[in-house]
């Protein structure tokens, strides 16, 4: 059986959280990523954050970031469909806002 | 997109920081073909609509840092690289990336492929790229 090809059109995995770390950690922060995709960064960062809201506009990259949350069993994120403008302009503050390739 | 920055201002605590990560604007994707004794670069990848956009992320930072509700906390750029066995690879590697899909200039994907064939074995595609981090403190 040939082998998994394993080929990403992203930075390596940890290459991007070494990167935001240069300018705040992330450990045990509240963070809001917006444009999460299918949760590629997310799943990276969010062991050592407190908690995280993540949304992206796109119904199936969510679906696909639930099927890897329930995988995974990482219950600190919560994955919604929506963007940004959507976002109740009051609650509880964010440590850091993350806008993951999607400015 | 300046809509998108203030809402997220709106919901970060004073002091909290926003961090956008995006492709870079002016270093555009390289293509190389890496034989066992040397790289030979191929072509640059452009993105229809590319620019555009950037530009108007870029203005849109600067916008709420004019506005007062941002101070700038840094910027890094980084590079990263790709190796891939064949043109196959590269391929699949173009089919990954969310549209706007990046593009070789006319006539620079066939170099590519004769290149490719006169190659001798162990070589490689190397795909170069080049993100920029930019990060905001929230006043």
């Amino acid at each position: 059986m040939p082998a998994a090809l394993d080929i990403s059109a992203y930075p390596p995995d940890g290459m991007e959280v070494r990167l935001i770390e240069r300018f705040t950690t992330l450990k045990g922060r509240r963070i809001l990523e917006v444009g999460c995709g299918d949760g590629r960064l997310t799943f990276q960062y969010a062991p050592t954050a407190r908690e995280v809201l993540a949304f992206d506009p796109d119904r199936a990259s969510i679906e696909d970031a639930l099927d890897e949350q329930a995988a995974l069993g990482v219950s600190n994120v919560d994955f919604r469909v929506g963007s940004i403008e959507h976002l109740p302009a009051r609650g509880a503050p964010f440590d850091i806002a993350l806008f993951s390739w999607s400015l | 997109m300046v809509h998108a920055l203030r809402r997220a201002g709106q919901r970060l605590r004073p002091g909290g920081r926003l961090i956008s990560i995006r492709p870079h604007e002016t270093q555009l994707p390289l293509v190389s073909v890496i034989t066992p004794s040397r790289r030979i670069p191929v072509a640059r990848l452009t993105t229809p609509g590319f620019d555009d956009r950037q530009s108007a992320a870029d203005a849109a930072l600067e916008r709420v840092v004019a506005e007062g509700r941002f101070a700038r906390n840094g910027i890094r750029n980084h590079r990263y690289r790709s190796l891939l066995d064949n043109p196959s690879q590269l391929r699949t590697y173009l089919e990954l990336i969310i549209p706007p899909r990046p593009r070789f200039p006319s006539g620079r994907r066939a170099q590519l492929l004769d290149l490719w064939r006169s190659s001798p074995r162990g070589s490689k595609i190397e795909i170069a790229e080049w993100i920029v981090l930019t990060a905001l403190r929230r006043r």
